[in-house]
């Protein structure tokens, strides 16, 4: 169990810790020997020719991995992947992102990797959507389509030769993001799925997780109630350290509005313990369909 | 810009907090320049000549260099240039507990117009960006007695920001002019982990001026009267022996609502704290400095009864909200932090902020404070003797 900075009493503690056994116990993969910490051996047969990768150095004539994590192997590839790293960018990646500057065509946004990835204005759409090239004039009234500090959500499109990314915004649902707040939690928190923007029907809010651990709640018509509650639901499993996914922020919150959890308190420690259980029960139902 | 309406207060500067300096001499604490020992008369001409100046001031657009009213004193840093300290002179009360400073709104990422919009939109309606209503606070998290070699310490977490207070307590000389008390000193550190702007010396500003904020509210006036903690129980022999407290605060995460949260561990750090018990050898003559025995078991513990909390009020729009984070405070207006004690006492004020105030708002803010400050105190206590009781 992580330093979970929240003020709980004994029962509550206990009831914690018995839920994240549950769940330690339900996820145990086939290669759980396969997770490794800094300076373990990773076990390899020497005979075969093999590439050592990220994560790993020569020690003593043995593999030894210098970072936390998972040992990955790739036909001969053998590299250790860091669980708790920065984000680690891909093509096709949804990315949230804030605008730091407006330099010469292009944008330069900050998505919590390394460097500043760049948006370039002939990769965005002109606000009267018609195809054309990008003139001095376009240049100059770049800060009427984005400002400094703008929300923006775009998608990877490349990587430059340097390491930086090079993202675009070319279709109708990337763009500036407006009216509601941006929560920032781990990026290994948000896997890759299908779908990356959620319109919450029931809500009439926009969910957008960000693969780079941005995430958006947005408003479409005046719901303030229901995105603070969705907003906490983001905070709550982060805190508690479960994988992002839309249909378990909205079982949160269904699970909030049916015990009558006042907006604030789904932040105390109380309704965390509570979410912790739930997942437990969800995630044992899972199993047991399976078999 | 608009000047902040202005409470005279007497002076109060930042100095460097080094040991050696603090027990030697007794100009170490706030010492109004010679000004106040003048006469009737050139009172008189200093404020006339105030005034004059405060109206000049009101007509000038850009920011008022540091001119001849403005006093520092020898011991102050010299300011960083987007800072403008008034330190205006008391023509009768030396030990108004007021202080007035104006600094710039810093704050670390930017806001887009929508988010701010939000915020914005969100006080007005009552229900800020986690669910709080205007005058909640966040959850207090408070640990105590995590070092050992401090005589007390403690650790509060609100939300995301994050201090520790520590209380060290060594055996000086008391002052000439007060030999019967102890000496107390309130320092804050801002940690360049906290945020990207304390880098290098960024945070030495914010330091200097929690410090002092926090030694108007918790230390009383230049006479110990009024204060928090009460000096005369620091004594040990009158004239001779007595107790110098050295109260450090540390910020390690900066979210908002810095000086609520290391008023909260004083408090907490002083209820921790164990004053070792002194034996005094009889028989001392004169001027001699008696022989004392420091005894590593028995400990005295402080009455925290007496010591006020501090509640922050941030003004955004036109509405004023309690503890508020980084994101909401860099929005505000102006804020006034108000110390209050149990009994409901105002122990201290501090306004921040550019923006002018109209008294009644600030009469306002006193009471919402004090309705606000009951539940704070009792949550407080309550979440300390928790800690205690867990740390046993």
């Amino acid at each position: 169990m992580r330093g979970l900075q929240l003020p709980l009493n004994q029962t509550q503690r206990i009831r914690l810790q018995r839920a994240f056994e549950k769940l330690q116990s339900l996820s145990s993969k086939a290669n759980s020997d396969a997770s490794v910490t800094v300076a373990d051996t990773i076990p390899v047969n020497y005979e075969d020719a093999f590439l050592k990768g990220h994560g790993t150095t020569d020690l003593n004539g043995e593999l030894v991995a210098t970072v936390c994590g998972v040992v990955e192997r790739i036909n001969k590839l053998v590299y250790v992947r860091g669980l708790r790293a920065r984000y680690k960018p891909e093509v096709g990646d949804i990315v949230v992102g804030r605008v730091i500057e407006v330099a010469q065509k292009r944008w330069r946004l900050e998505i919590n990797f390394n460097q500043d990835a760049v948006l370039m204005l002939s990769s965005m759409n002109m606000p009267d959507g018609i195809q054309r090239r990008r003139t001095a004039l376009d240049e100059l009234n770049m800060r009427g389509i984005f400002e400094e500090n703008d929300v923006v959500c775009a998608e990877v499109r490349n990587f430059q030769h340097d390491g930086s990314l090079q993202l675009q915004a070319r279709s109708q649902k990337y763009g500036k993001l407006e009216k509601g707040q941006l929560l920032i939690i781990d990026p290994y928190l948000v896997k890759k799925s299908k779908l990356h923007f959620h319109h919450l029907e029931q809500f009439g809010i926009d969910l957008i997780l960000g693969r780079n651990g941005f995430v958006w709640v947005g408003e479409h018509v005046e719901t303030r109630d229901k995105l603070c509650r969705i907003a906490n639901a983001v905070r709550v499993l982060s805190t508690l350290g479960f994988s992002m996914d839309a249909d378990l922020i909205v079982e949160t919150v269904e699970l909030s509005s049916s015990l009558k959890i006042d907006i604030h308190d789904m932040l105390g420690s109380e309704f965390h313990v509570l979410v912790a259980e739930q997942e437990a029960e969800r995630r044992s139902l899972m199993g047991k369909r399976r078999r | 810009m608009s000047s902040p309406l202005c409470f005279f207060s007497s002076l109060t500067l930042s100095f460097n907090h080094r040991h050696s300096m603090f027990c030697t001499k007794t100009t170490a604490f706030p010492n109004p320049p010679p000004i106040n020992n003048q006469n009737k008369e050139e009172k008189e001409e200093t404020k006339s000549k105030l005034q004059t100046k405060m109206a000049s001031l009101k007509k000038k657009k850009r920011n008022p260099k540091p001119s001849c009213f403005i006093r520092r004193s020898n011991l102050s840093k010299g300011p960083a240039s987007r800072a403008v300290r008034f330190h205006l002179l008391s023509s009768a009360r030396r030990q108004s507990p007021l202080l007035i400073v104006d600094q710039s709104s810093s704050y670390m990422v930017g806001l887009s117009a929508g988010e701010k919009h939000f915020i914005q939109g969100g006080i007005a309606q009552d229900l800020r960006l986690d669910g709080r209503k205007r005058l909640t606070h966040r959850p207090i998290y408070v640990e105590t007695g995590i070092i050992p070699q401090a005589h007390g310490l403690a650790r509060v977490r609100l939300g995301a920001t994050d201090v520790i207070a520590s209380v060290k307590a060594e055996l000086g000389k008391p002052s000439t002019l007060q030999p019967d008390k102890g000496k107390i000193a309130i320092y804050v550190d801002c940690s360049p982990t906290a945020a990207p702007m304390f880098e290098g010396r960024g945070g030495e500003e914010l330091s200097t001026e929690l410090s002092v904020a926090l030694e108007r509210c918790l230390l009383g006036g230049k006479s110990g009267a009024g204060a928090g903690i009460d000096p005369t129980s620091l004594v040990v022999v009158e004239g001779k022996v007595c107790w110098d407290l050295y109260i450090d605060g540390l910020v390690i995460s900066s979210d908002g609502n810095l000086l609520d949260a290391l008023a909260a561990a004083i408090k907490a750090a002083l209820s921790n704290t164990g004053i070792p018990k002194v034996d005094v050898a009889a028989e001392t003559t004169g001027d001699e400095q008696p022989e004392v025995n420091i005894s590593d078991e028995e400990f005295l513990q402080f009455d925290t009864t007496g010591i006020p909390v501090i509640v922050t009020l941030t003004k955004v729009g036109k509405h004023y909200i309690v503890d508020a984070t980084s994101e909401e405070e860099s929005q505000m207006s102006s804020a006034v932090s108000i110390s209050v004690n149990r009994k409901g006492h105002v122990c201290g004020l501090t306004k921040r902020g550019g923006a002018g105030l109209d008294p009644s708002i600030i009469l306002d803010m006193i009471s919402v404070a004090k309705h606000v400050s009951e539940q704070l105190i009792n949550k407080l206590d309550s979440e300390i003797a928790a800690a205690e009781a867990s740390e046993e």
